[in-house]
């Protein structure tokens, strides 16, 4: 039988320290590559092709926690090096970037024209336009303004065949050609490596306010919330906190439970918002306790799915206005609890026992809900089934892998269903 | 395809769909060869199946019969993108026109394709929702038809949760997160949204409801040319305020559309600007101010408020009928769906009018000026032998402009047929070829809607103008613009 020598990894050399912090799930890459241009990158990505070497793209590495432990994983790829701003045209409300870019920083940069995106994902600092593009990291704006792929508006992406293909463009109006965009958001790398992301901007809004209040019952607080949800004037973010979940914000309350809104707008939208919030509140047996939040309190909540800690166990559920309801009341005890009841979106917070806790509340949620895990310490998530059942259409899905990443070198094994 | 091929074909489908609803006549399938484009192609066989079960099976067995298989439901596209140009079965969804549910407390409406956009905001309005995407011809076209090319303000696909497809292989699924916030694995929902129907055929729509916005008011601006309005929006869009609409029209739009409606227009303006905004009603009155003050410095010589809903009506109803006002001028138009920043209006419309003069066509423009979706209107008579090949080619050079300047060749319209060589005005190779290698798993002998979208090696610009078939009829004086065509 006659052997083809396979070419070498290629990549740099890692020091068992860096190693250690390239690490994803406790599997520990042997090298490193950093390109600055997405020709580059994709050439990088072709070698390791070549060379069935495994691949996984990483910017801030805030999300590096989501998936499946990967099956294998060669060489770390960081997006950092390619992190310039490439336009912004404050007039037309659109900007265009590299990957590895820092959101904070394009936030900065944005900020100079009154322009912002409206996305506020943990860790903003950390956080990188490929990654949250890749991860589909949404925060807590989400019902109010849409999730990632309602800012994206073109792509660049590297593909192992060494390539950079691109979809979308720079217009905010625009259907030329397959939205390619979406395939890659909430991909996790696994079909290509995002290199370029082409945004939309809002302006920032001139006015904003803080509703806090108490609720005695989980129900309570959750029917304000959904209340909430289905009207014009909707906060910005909205989120409803177990006793638990409002002490690892840092406030010092003792509520059984708690809606936090924060609200923006014009100043007579923020007046009408704080009116409507409190309105809901009080229908609702909860009481209105603060009109303002203390210093760190939004960013403890922002951040608050994506804890520093190793040990962290966090879900996410998601569901309907009314199906995230009864999941969020099947949590009990178990639990620190952040809910979105505007966006059908809950994270759960699990100090014990996670593996029971995650069965029980796939049980125990209503239909079309989806309990997975966002983050677990390695040791732990072997034993989780971290995205649950695959979802329909997985042959599709299977065979899109198998089309743009013939020899599954990027990210194998992390997605859904073992993709 | 082939007599007996196809007598085999129907005699297949019509045990799944019943005799009724398989069309092989001849005079019953050019009812079928057309969209709102210019072009025509004759489809071998018309079905129209009742159910999505009855969908997936056509499509099995067309799938095995490696038929081509074209989705069609309001047939409002202005890009060829339902005309069956490779023959094979057109899949006519006019039966699957049903609001299935609606469901308030979850902000979501479960439709089937052929339900008419309009209805479902009309069905849902009086309890305080609405759906949001809402293309011009969103009194006739479908939501089916929207998916199919991402139509609409706000673009289709922010607005679909969920879809059910059946493939070529005649498998029947329902993809997306439906009613819940997420669902795991790819996007294949956002994927297909706007993939005109060539990777699959879409049978059911889950679809967002919004609040209704408690107040909408309406302005209108005149001033003396086009450039100067384009300035005003400019100075609207930089003092942060960004309005649900900013539409504009020309003189020549004005002119027709005065004739045509009689809504008011100033017929000597060189350009009106009509701009609306959302909200509470002390931001919508507040930021009405804010406009007029705007538009005031900008010079505009003459400034409207709409005061109530009958008045806001009527100064939309006039940039609606501003297509079909069009016959007033010209017997033919041809229309462009280009996009450019916004901020390359004033140099793009000023080329376009260069164009015009070179050219002796005269072109009127309607567009979207808020996201820079430009309508050129080309007025021709296609009864002049040569002037439609002339007016494709000063299409191709528009577009040509707007890719230029870092925009799109379409908006809202779609590829289709018609823009499909124009595909390599804002794509390379490798984009395409990614594109195909997505098409493929879904529909790996490419019987969807086969010649849409991708460019032809070796074809030029606007192959299909030799097809252009018999000359339709001129229609008698003085009818134009009593039919609306809405873009």
């Amino acid at each position: 039988m006659r052997t083809e020598a396979r070419p070498a990894i290629p990549g740099h050399e890692l020091s068992t320290e860096e190693q250690r912090a390239l690490a994803v799930d406790g599997v520990l890459p042997s090298r490193v590559m950093r390109h600055s241009s997405p020709g580059d990158a994709a050439r990088g990505l072709q070698l390791c092709a070549e060379a069935g070497a495994a691949v996984i793209a990483c910017g801030g590495g805030t999300q590096m926690g989501l998936g499946m432990p990967p099956l294998r994983y060669d060489v770390a790829f960081s997006t950092l090096g390619l992190n310039r701003l490439l336009e912004h045209e404050p007039a037309d409300l659109t900007c265009r970037a590299e990957a590895g870019m820092r959101l904070e920083e394009l936030q900065t940069i944005l900020q100079a024209k009154g322009q912002r995106l409206p996305f506020d994902p943990p860790h903003p600092d950390q956080a990188t336009l490929g990654g949250i593009v890749a991860a589909n990291t949404n925060g807590l704006s989400r019902a109010k303004y849409g999730t990632v792929r309602d800012w994206v508006i073109g792509i660049a992406v590297a593909y192992p065949s060494g390539k950079v293909a691109r979809a979308g463009g720079k217009v905010v109006k625009n259907v030329a050609g397959y939205d390619l965009i979406k395939l890659h958001i909430g991909a996790l790398g696994t079909l290509g490596v995002v290199v370029e992301v082409n945004f939309k901007v809002q302006n920032i809004p001139a006015a904003e306010g803080t509703v806090l209040a108490r609720f005695e019952r989980a129900e309570d607080a959750l029917a304000a919330g959904h209340w909430l949800a289905r009207r014009y004037l909707l906060p910005a973010w909205l989120v409803v906190l177990n006793r638990e979940g409002l002490g690892l914000t840092g406030l010092a309350a003792e509520w059984p439970w708690a809606l936090a809104a924060r609200i923006e707008g014009y100043r007579q939208d923020v007046d009408a918002a704080r009116a409507e919030v409190s309105d809901a509140v009080r229908r609702h047996t909860g009481r209105v306790e603060a009109q303002e939040a203390p210093a760190g309190f939004w960013e403890a909540i922002r951040d608050w799915s994506a804890p520093a800690q190793n040990a962290a166990v966090v879900f996410r559920m998601a569901s309907s206005l009314i199906g995230i309801k009864q999941a969020v009341e099947a949590v009990g005890t178990d639990g620190g609890v952040a809910a979105q009841p505007a966006a059908g979106i809950a994270h759960v917070r699990v100090a014990a026992n996670a593996a029971s806790v995650l069965q029980r509340l796939r049980r125990a949620s209503p239909d079309g809900t989806q309990v997975i895990v966002e983050r677990a310490p390695a040791e732990l998530k072997a034993s989780l089934d971290v995205w649950g059942p695959v979802p329909a259409g997985f042959a599709l899905m299977q065979g899109l892998k198998r089309a743009l990443d013939p020899t599954s070198s990027l990210s194998p094994g992390r997605f859904v269903g073992g993709i | 395809m082939e007599q007996a091929a196809s007598e085999r074909l129907a005699r297949q489908l019509t045990e799944v769909v019943g005799a009724r609803y398989v069309l092989a006549d001849l005079y019953e399938r050019r009812l079928y060869q057309y969209d709102a484009s210019p072009e025509t192609a004759l489809p071998d066989l018309v079905v129209i199946p009742g159910s999505a079960e009855e969908v997936a099976r056509v499509l099995k067995i067309c799938g095995e019969a490696g038929v081509p298989i074209v989705s069609r439901s309001g047939a409002t596209g202005l890009s060829g993108g339902c005309v069956p140009i490779e023959g094979g079965v057109e899949l006519a969804f006019s039966r699957l026109n049903r609001i299935l549910e609606i469901d308030y407390e979850n902000l979501r409406a479960v439709v089937e394709p052929a339900v008419v956009n309009l209805s479902l905001s009309l069905t849902t309005r009086p309890h305080g929702f609405y759906y949001a995407p809402d293309p011009a011809s969103q009194a006739a076209s479908t939501i089916g038809g929207n998916v199919g090319t991402n139509a609409g303000g706000p673009h289709t696909v922010n607005h679909v949760t969920g879809l059910e497809i059946a493939l070529s292989s005649g498998e029947l699924i329902q993809v997306g997160a439906k009613k819940s916030a997420e669902r795991t694995g790819y996007d294949l929902t956002g994927l297909l949204v706007g993939s005109e129907g060539t990777m699959a055929a879409v049978t059911k729509i889950w679809v967002k409801l919004m609040p209704v916005s408690p107040v909408s008011k309406t302005l209108l601006a005149v001033y003396p040319d086009v450039a100067t309005a384009s300035e005003a929006v400019s100075g609207v869009v930089a003092k942060g305020i960004l309005p649900a609409a900013i539409e504009m029209m020309d003189n020549a739009s004005i002119r027709a559309v005065e004739a045509a409606t009689h809504a008011g227009y100033p017929v000597e303006a060189g350009a009106v600007l009509l701009l609306e905004v959302d909200g509470i009603r002390e931001v919508a009155e507040d930021l009405t101010q804010q406009m007029l003050q705007v538009c005031k410095e900008y010079g505009a010589s003459e400034l409207r408020v709409a005061k109530d809903e009958a008045e806001r009506q009527a100064l939309w109803r006039g940039r609606k009928a501003a297509f079909s006002a069009m016959g007033r001028l010209a017997p033919d138009f041809y229309v462009m769906d280009g996009v450019v920043p916004r901020t390359r209006l004033p140099e793009v419309l000023r080329a376009i009018e260069k164009i015009s003069e070179r050219t002796g066509y005269r072109i009127a423009n309607v567009f979207h000026a808020g996201d820079g979706n430009l309508h050129p209107l080309v007025l021709f008579d296609g009864f002049k032998p040569g002037q439609y090949e002339e007016v494709l080619e000063i299409g191709n050079e528009v577009l040509k402009l707007c890719a230029d300047v870092g925009g799109s060749i379409t908006g809202e319209h779609g590829i289709g047929l018609e823009k499909r060589q124009h595909m390599r005005f804002v794509f390379s190779d490798d984009d395409l070829e990614v594109m195909d290698i997505v098409r493929r798993v879904f529909d790996p002998k490419k019987q969807m809607n086969p010649g849409k979208i991708f460019p032809v090696d070796g074809e030029e610009a606007h192959p299909v103008r030799a097809r252009v078939t018999a000359p339709r009829a001129r229609a008698p004086a003085g009818v134009a613009g009593d039919e609306e065509i809405w873009i």
